[in-house]
């Protein structure tokens, strides 16, 4: 496929993604300061570290509004000046997905389409009338745009280009969210837990989705450890980060083909060694360094940066030296696609 | 006339002023695609007015509304792009339908055909051995001196003899109800994509009114285009076909993207296309392969930096060498723009018997060429009562509508014709038709014209169909999108 396009499919997938995390992350926050005595402070300003956007906020509204809970989801929801607010997020979705409309389905467009249309207009007065039941709306039109691409496209290239993008943005915003989580609560130690900590621990899982899935998981102790365990090297979770991996393993196995020619082998190398880490790893071997945690996810956070540049050299942009290489191995060939 | 007008059957006085035509008045000067002058539907027309009509002001409102939601919804938009939110805008689209007879429509295809033929024959002409100018059959400076004219593809051949892939001829009717040419565009006509739009809103708002009337199917055109333009691809070559799109920011992206899904080919912009020894190849995720034919929505200008505009980004560098080796096709080809310049337009007939020793078919408006001293004495003396049109504009932009402008403007513009009279030719202003058309309260006489469109590969083929434009403003001749002009959906009736 076209690599302009292989790229698009890939961002369009990568915000929409984006879109999805920052309402969970805002929802849950939302729920969670209702019944809970932590002060905002604890409360709000994470978010804005998760989306490493702490600066810029504090720079345009002062450090004082980076504890305000409205000031903090309006930034997060509407303003167009934050490169990762859910309306920039979701416009530029939208702009890729209007750069290959040939690519998408019609149904995937009129969803992404009417999902954009919305936040504008209706989407401003439920945000108004009540935050918790608009990040549901948004919730379920990510979802339903998720359900139209599978149910509506082709499961080849283009497919297998935005599912990359969906996984490694996803691995890396596991990462980011627990970073920050086991970063605010502090030196947690397994035996020495406070309710209130308990509930911290309750609210990472549900930012991930992961609620349910965890207690169904026989077996586990409920706790720090135990939870960053799940979200990093649960295989099982779509949302854990050894999950997204393995699944982004297969899927750029399928866009290089079965004779894996030479396109595509350096994003595959990458890929390939942090699939096999992570398979390797307990989460007593993270666990028992130093700031075990902090380190591992900022290593994962780095490695997924490393592979989408991998990917964007491999497939997007290759550089022009590289394309008159493959000319003369004669590997171009005509008219497939 | 109006006032005389007798209700028609089945529209009795009580639901009168309920009905969808309650009210509506010809301006009697001109024809009326659905109504008489007597204010009774034109014979075959009744049943299909009285469809419409019995659906009620209150519900059409209603389904007008539904159809503007489904345009927007759809992303159906044609406004320049810019990333502020609502500077998206639809293309007005309104539901009344224009009707072309069954009885009209193949002589219109017959007339299209005849003078696709004899403008292909120009171009292949005035690029090779030029034998219509060294017969003086239409003078040698006007063509060499329009601003289409590129010599850098003189000489050049495009594969299988194909110059004009896709054309859209605007006609207009005048008072007697016969069609008219008012102008060609053979460069890079847009629209088609709100014709078959169109037909799918019109189809989900008006199901009813379709089953009644027996309208010509639209559908084709994209499977038509298709096997036109990968016919035309160079020899030994898969026929990969490609749409190269100006990208999202151009105000038809809407439709060059719809083209490529449509005909399932892959739309392309300047930058995902190189050339390599002569041959155009596009980059993918498996590496560079090969591209036989492209459908171009680029203009000439800006087609490759190396042979014009030198700072185009929307081209691909080398391109001309490929094309005029014969490595790929280009539809259409580079250089139509001769045709379409509008000093050229009143030669159209000589070449029709020239090149094909025929009488024309389609008669076209009368028009003066400014360039011509006779030519121009007329214009300037007659002004208020004509439409003066600069010779490479489109979309209604350089234009002068004599009777509706004041003194200063004409004025102004007759100092523009004495300083660059090669730039203007001026028609008198026809009286072209009107269709009723919904105000947003009743319903209006609005001026139409239609866009035909014609896809030529190893034939030619006339889509049943094509883009009726309305001039939304009232007293408004000016139908142009850019200009506050809206569509309606064309009925060819079977």
């Amino acid at each position: 496929m076209i690599s302009r396009v292989a790229d698009s499919c890939f961002w369009l997938y990568r915000y929409m993604e984006r879109v999805e995390n920052v309402a969970r992350l805002l929802d849950v926050n939302l729920l969670v300061v209702l019944d809970t005595q932590t002060n905002d402070q604890e409360r709000w300003r994470p978010v804005l570290i998760v989306a490493g956007e702490e600066p810029r906020f504090i720079e345009r509204f002062g450090a004082d509004s980076a504890d305000d809970a409205q000031a903090v989801q309006n930034y997060m929801v509407f303003d167009e000046e934050n490169p990762v607010s859910i309306m920039s997020s979701l416009r530029w979705a939208r702009e890729n997905a209007r750069s290959i409309r040939d690519t998408i389905s019609l149904e995937m467009w009129e969803a992404l389409n009417a999902f954009w249309l919305w936040l504008g207009e209706s989407g401003q007065k439920s945000f108004a009338r009540d935050p918790h039941q608009f990040y549901s709306e948004v919730k379920e039109q990510c979802a339903l745009f998720h359900g139209l691409t599978h149910n509506t496209v082709m499961h080849n290239d283009p497919f297998n280009f935005m599912r990359l993008g969906m996984l490694l943005e996803r691995a890396s915003q596991t990462a980011r969210v627990l970073d920050v989580k086991y970063h605010a609560m502090g030196p947690s130690r397994p035996d020495k837990e406070s309710l209130e900590e308990g509930i911290e621990w309750i609210a990472l899982l549900r930012s991930c989705s992961g609620y349910e899935s965890f207690f169904k998981k026989s077996g586990v102790q409920f706790g720090g450890p135990s939870i960053a365990g799940f979200l990093i090297l649960e295989p099982d979770f779509p949302r854990s980060i050894l999950h997204c991996i393995g699944r982004a393993v297969n899927f750029i196995q399928r866009v290089r083909g079965a004779d894996s020619g030479p396109i595509g082998e350096q994003s595959a190398e990458l890929l390939g060694a942090l699939h096999a880490r992570l398979a390797d790893t307990k989460i007593e071997d993270i666990t028992s360094a130093k700031a075990g945690i902090h380190k591992e996810c900022t290593r994962i956070v780095e490695e997924t940066a490393r592979i989408c540049e991998a990917m964007r050299l491999d497939f997007f942009d290759p550089p022009l030296p590289q394309m008159a290489k493959m000319m003369k191995m004669g590997s171009m060939t005509q008219g497939q696609s | 006339m109006a006032e005389s007008k007798k209700a028609p059957k089945g529209r009795g006085k009580q639901a009168a002023a309920n009905n969808v035509f309650s009210g509506y008045k010809p301006l009697g000067n001109c024809f009326d695609e659905l109504f008489g002058v007597d204010g009774a539907p034109h014979g075959a027309l009744g049943a299909l007015v009285n469809s419409i009509d019995s659906i009620g002001a209150g519900e059409f409102k209603a389904r007008q509304k539904l159809a503007n939601a489904a345009f927007l919804k759809g992303g159906i938009t044609f406004k320049v792009y810019s990333d502020k939110r609502g500077e998206e805008k639809i293309f007005p689209f309104d539901l009344i339908p224009r009707p072309v007879s069954g009885s009209d429509w193949p002589r219109l295809e017959r007339g299209l055909t005849q003078r696709i033929r004899a403008l292909n024959m120009f171009l292949a002409d005035v690029y090779g051995e030029q034998r219509l100018l060294k017969e003086n059959v239409i003078p040698r400076e006007l063509v060499e001196g329009s601003k289409g004219f590129l010599k850098q593809v003189k000489g050049i051949k495009p594969l299988n003899g194909v110059y004009v892939h896709v054309a859209g001829i605007d006609l207009i009717r005048r008072p007697d109800g016969s069609f008219c040419v008012l102008e060609d565009n053979i460069r890079t006509p847009s629209g088609v994509s709100y014709v078959l739009e169109n037909r799918r809103i019109m189809k989900r708002v008006f199901p009813k009114v379709f089953t009644q009337a027996k309208v010509r199917n639209v559908d084709e055109y994209p499977l038509r285009l298709r096997e036109a333009l990968t016919g035309v691809a160079p020899e030994g070559v898969a026929p990969r076909l490609l749409i190269l799109t100006p990208g999202p920011f151009n105000s038809a992206y809407f439709e060059h993207s719809f083209l490529a899904r449509s005909m399932g080919c892959e739309l392309v912009q300047g930058q995902d296309l190189f050339v390599w020894q002569d041959k155009v190849f596009v980059k993918t995720t498996k590496g560079p392969q090969r591209v036989g034919v492209i459908y171009r929505r680029v203009d000439d200008q800006f087609m490759d930096p190396k042979v014009f505009r030198p700072d185009s980004l929307l081209g691909v560098p080398g391109i001309m060498g490929a094309y005029a080796k014969g490595n790929v096709a280009l539809a259409n080809a580079i250089g139509n723009g001769v045709a379409d310049d509008k000093a050229v337009y009143p030669y159209v007939p000589d070449m029709i018997r020239f090149y094909l020793s025929e009488e024309p078919i389609l008669d076209q408006v009368e028009t003066f060429i400014c360039a011509r001293d006779k030519d121009r004495e007329h214009v300037l003396a007659n002004l208020s009562r004509m439409v003066v049109k600069s010779v490479d504009e489109s979309g209604g932009y350089g234009m002068l509508m004599g009777p509706q402008a004041t003194k200063k403007e004409r004025d102004a513009f007759a100092e523009q014709i004495r300083a660059n009279p090669r730039g203007y030719i001026a028609q008198p202003r026809v009286e072209f038709s009107t269709c009723p058309t919904w105000s947003g309260s009743d319903m209006r006489p609005r001026r139409v014209d239609l866009r035909p469109y014609i896809v030529t590969g190893k034939d030619s083929w006339v889509l049943p169909g094509g883009l009726t434009r309305v001039a939304l403003v009232e007293g408004s001749y000016v139908v142009n999108s850019s200009q506050g002009g809206g569509s309606k959906d064309t009925w060819v009736m079977g």
